[in-house]
């Protein structure tokens, strides 16, 4: 498996860590106000550790196992890929952005605004990794 | 000649090969002339194409 498959799935599983962190803390504060909970710092802030230590610690430990592939640079085929799949990525960020400020304009929530940009910014990474992935193993 | 060799010698990845031999991925000009030169042939008598 290509260096660049296997950081795609450690970003993705440090992705989904993160997530459910974050979601499971908001999820437990809302049901303690009976609402949804608005967004703090020191909860984005852990989010952002997990994520930043479970991709340095995913990183590390296939480095380890093919340390010449990691510091190789990309050649021509893995910037098609990670070219096709940071458009796909821009345009599912664009999409959640836009909704999430109609929905804004809708309910005036901030929190909801707040959620739905993140959301959509977890997507579109989710997506970007996902497509880099399917671009390895099954397209060019 | 192993995968990983001409990866190197052209510079691109071992997979990266592997894709341009399973028809999967048209390397660029430069990569599929360099390609030709590694093996002192000509380029037709490396790639096809087929309309």
């Amino acid at each position: 498996m290509p260096f660049q498959e296997k950081s795609a799935w450690v970003m993705s599983l440090a992705l989904l860590l993160g997530s459910v962190f974050y979601f499971g803390v908001v999820a437990a504060m809302s049901e303690g106000i009976s609402q949804l909970a608005p967004p703090t710092a020191p909860v984005v802030a852990a989010f952002t550790v997990i994520l930043v230590v479970a991709a340095i610690l995913g990183h590390v430990a296939i480095a380890v196992f093919s340390p010449k592939d990691a510091s190789e640079p990309l050649d021509e085929r893995e910037r098609e890929i990670f070219h096709r799949a940071g458009h796909v990525s821009g345009n599912v960020f664009g999409i959640g952005a836009v909704t999430s400020l109609g929905i804004y304009l809708l309910s005036g929530s901030g929190t909801v605004l707040f959620y739905g940009v993140f959301i959509s910014l977890i997507i579109s990474q989710l997506a970007e990794y996902g497509i880099r992935i399917f671009l390895y193993r099954c397209s060019i | 000649m192993t995968q990983a060799e001409l990866g190197d010698a052209i510079g691109v990845t071992r997979q990266t090969v592997i894709a341009i031999e399973q028809g999967r991925y048209s390397p660029s000009l430069e990569s599929a002339f360099r390609i030709a030169r590694h093996f002192g042939v000509g380029l037709e008598d490396v790639f096809s194409w087929n309309e």
